[in-house]
């Protein structure tokens, strides 16, 4: 049997007023049920039961009032004396049975325990060096790369490593990536036809080629027949193979051996929907222009009809690519091995020149030469160059 | 050296005191015949007198004026507020003066008083007692806000914020006022201010918190290490001015940061916590700062207060959740 008290519940108050009770005699309870409410000189007051048992007795009844301190409920059966709170953060923690230890206002637990704590007083200086500085963000695409950031240099200006330094240091040391990383999600498709073939040949020409590209200019201000420009330049590019016969040819890179040929057959790069195609216009050096310009107009047609027979796109001596139809001057253009040169003709345009006693507009083809320095000197590709030159400029 | 509990750790603080400084004056409701809501000046007015601890009117906004009034004039007043939930009357004395005395008067004057409440839930008390708004003062200029959270620290803060020449905001998280006892030697030695204290040193994670739940966070601690996860905890004792360099320390360390308080969510001293690493710890974090805090409501009365409450399982969720990311 366990007497409950009435507990100070008004801040030091010696009495209080039961309003009701909750329970009966007999009735099972569980802690922090309500057992009865009490009127306190501040209000009314619900006071819940400390202990879960059965009720044997209640020693008021509504209306009565009752001195702090006096028995109110007895218990029979009472589970546990320790009464504790639901979901309790400190279990261990009891609520006080002596009225002095406690609150007038709530229940303030009591442990026993005896505290034993080491606490290091702050207020230290951050330390230099330590961990690897970088954002959130920067760890996060390291995790993803599995990159150690310990690894990176930093550059940063806390000394942290940047998503520039991750992203240098994953190019410069060229890890595989791990298995799960894939490019971003989309549409990609297998490269086919010329495009492939483009792929391949552009991979071998970086991966052994040395080139070297020329600029100039030349002057067709002369010219007779102002629309002949494939024709005119093929013929110069015959011209130049005849004056630098190095250019024409090819290079082998394995028995270190370069190969001048006596034909001159030009590699046209023509441009369609499928991707460059380059048929070949043969013995060029033999021609004359207006046979130049029937078997130019023959095999454009057949490029772009794409019934140009297999045949007629391999085996050539040089190339000549007019890609400045649309738009460019210049540009670097890239031969296929093994041959050693192209030439660029970029967009015709209408410059200032300087002439004897004045200055005049003229049309200018720009011209870009790219030659393999493995093989061919800069003399050789000048004097190519200044020979396609000498020839575009005739009249006709 | 004498085992005492966190209360008990107050009225020897208080007593120490009032008997080496006679500059030192107790007032508030209660504290005197009747020793204090919570008993934490039992026994003082007897020993002292009635002129050293004195018996006020139920007026909270009086007994913060009468302060600020009694410090501005060379004495060092320590007024007590019953509870949190009755301390805003005092706001805005302390605000507009206790906090301003010093720049109002360009330096001449000081307010070198502690404002004692007990702060905090879980006692079943009924409302406008379980608060934790320790925000409030924290955001004012001018004023600081003590927490201890042992014995040792109740006694020493006690000591340090009296003897402080600014106004002191000094909240014992009530719910610990008995529940441990610890050996504190009664030697008048104060603790330093404006410091983090660091309960546990570890490796893997920080867990910052004050008051009463540094006891929650300890088991939680307790309970990670037995998965191998080493938390290193802060007690932050001076919840204003943050010291906010050795939690930086320990971030720098871990990498990692979780902040737990009984107090609402929004505008909590853990959100300025949060904000000051983000700020000047950015490149040490691995993960994204957590909180585990009280929620966004007026606190529940008892039946649903632990409900309320930063529990243990709360905490170890969150360091588990910030160490996955």
């Amino acid at each position: 049997m366990i007497t409950f008290n009435l507990p100070d519940l008004g801040e030091g108050l010696p009495e209080a007023e039961i309003v009701s009770w909750h329970v009966s005699e007999g009735d099972t309870v569980k802690t922090d049920d309500p057992l009865l409410s009490v009127e306190t000189a501040k209000a009314v007051v619900e006071v819940p039961s400390p202990y879960s048992g059965v009720i044997a007795r209640l020693h008021a009844q509504a209306g009565d009032i009752v001195a702090t301190g006096a028995a109110l409920v007895d218990f029979a059966e009472a589970g546990s004396v320790a009464r504790q709170p639901k979901g309790s953060p400190e279990p261990e923690a009891t609520m006080p049975e002596k009225e002095d230890a406690a609150t007038v206002v709530g229940n303030v637990p009591t442990g026993g325990g005896l505290l034993q704590e080491t606490a290091i007083a702050g207020g230290g200086r951050r330390r230099k060096g330590g961990r690897v500085k970088a954002t959130p963000s920067v760890r996060t695409e390291a995790r993803r790369l599995g990159v150690d950031l310990a690894d990176v240099p930093a550059t940063g200006k806390n000394g942290q490593v940047t998503s520039g330094d991750l992203a240098r240091y994953q190019n410069t040391v060229a890890k595989p990536r791990p298995a799960h990383t894939s490019p971003t999600p989309g549409r990609s498709e297998a490269l086919r036809g010329p495009r492939r073939a483009m792929a391949q040949s552009m991979t071998q020409h970086r991966n052994e080629v040395a080139l070297c590209t020329i600029f100039d200019d030349a002057d067709i201000h002369e010219w007779i027949m102002k629309r002949d420009f494939t024709a005119r330049i093929l013929r110069a590019t015959a011209a130049g193979c005849s004056r630098a016969p190095a250019l024409n040819g090819f290079f082998n890179a394995q028995s270190m051996s370069h190969q001048q040929e006596s034909r001159v057959d030009i590699a046209l790069a023509v441009d369609t929907d499928d991707g460059l195609i380059v048929p070949v216009i043969r013995h060029v050096e033999e021609m004359t222009l207006d046979q130049i310009r029937d078997e130019v107009a023959r095999m454009k047609k057949a490029t772009l009809d794409r019934t140009v027979a297999p045949q007629d796109m391999v085996n050539y001596t040089i190339t000549v690519s007019n890609f400045g139809m649309l738009a460019g001057r210049y540009a670097t253009p890239l031969m296929v091995p093994p041959t050693v040169a192209i030439l660029g003709t970029g967009k015709l345009q209408h410059d200032v020149v300087a002439v004897m006693g004045g200055i005049e507009v003229h049309r200018r083809i720009p011209l870009s030469l790219s030659f393999d320095h493995r093989c061919i000197t800069g003399g050789e590709a000048c004097r190519f160059l200044a020979a396609v030159i000498d020839d575009l400029e005739k009249p006709q | 050296m004498a085992e005492m509990t966190l209360i008990d750790a107050v009225t020897t603080a208080l007593a120490w005191e009032l008997e080496h400084d006679p500059r030192v004056v107790v007032l508030g409701e209660d504290v005197g015949v009747n020793g204090g809501v919570f008993r934490a000046t039992a026994g003082l007015q007897a020993r002292f007198g009635a002129d050293r601890v004195q018996d006020t009117p139920l007026a909270e906004g009086m007994i913060a004026g009468v302060a600020i009034g009694m410090a501005a004039q060379g004495m060092i007043p320590i007024p007590e507020i019953q509870f949190m939930g009755f301390i805003y009357p005092t706001v805005d004395q302390m605000i507009n003066h206790a906090g301003r005395l010093r720049n109002r008067t360009r330096g001449r004057m000081s307010c070198p008083m502690v404002l004692r409440a007990p702060f905090g839930g879980g006692i079943h008390a009924p409302e406008h007692h379980s608060e934790s708004t320790e925000a409030l003062f924290a955001h004012m200029p001018g004023i600081r806000v003590v927490i201890p959270s042992s014995p040792a620290r109740a006694y020493g803060l006690l000591l340090a914020a009296i003897r402080d020449p600014d106004p002191v905001v000094f909240l014992e998280p009530k719910r610990i006022y008995r529940l441990n006892k610890q050996n504190v030697e009664d030697n008048g030695k104060a603790l330093p201010l404006d410091v983090c204290y660091t309960l546990r040193q570890g490796s893997d994670i920080t867990l910052v918190t004050w008051g009463a739940m540094t006891f929650e966070t300890l088991k939680a601690a307790d309970q990670l290490a037995r998965s191998n996860i080493s938390c290193e905890v802060i007690d932050l004792a001076t919840i204003s001015p943050i010291d906010y360099e050795t939690i930086l320390e320990s971030v720098e360390k871990t990498g990692r940061l979780v902040i737990v308080h009984e107090a609402a969510r929004t505008c909590g001293v853990g959100a300025e916590i949060a904000a000051i690493v983000a700020e000047k710890g950015l490149y040490d974090l691995n993960a994204p700062i957590r909180r585990v805090t009280g929620y966004d409501v007026v606190m529940p009365l008892f039946r649903r207060e632990m409900d309320y409450m930063p529990s243990v399982s709360k905490i170890v969720d969150a360091v588990r959740e910030t160490l996955q990311d």
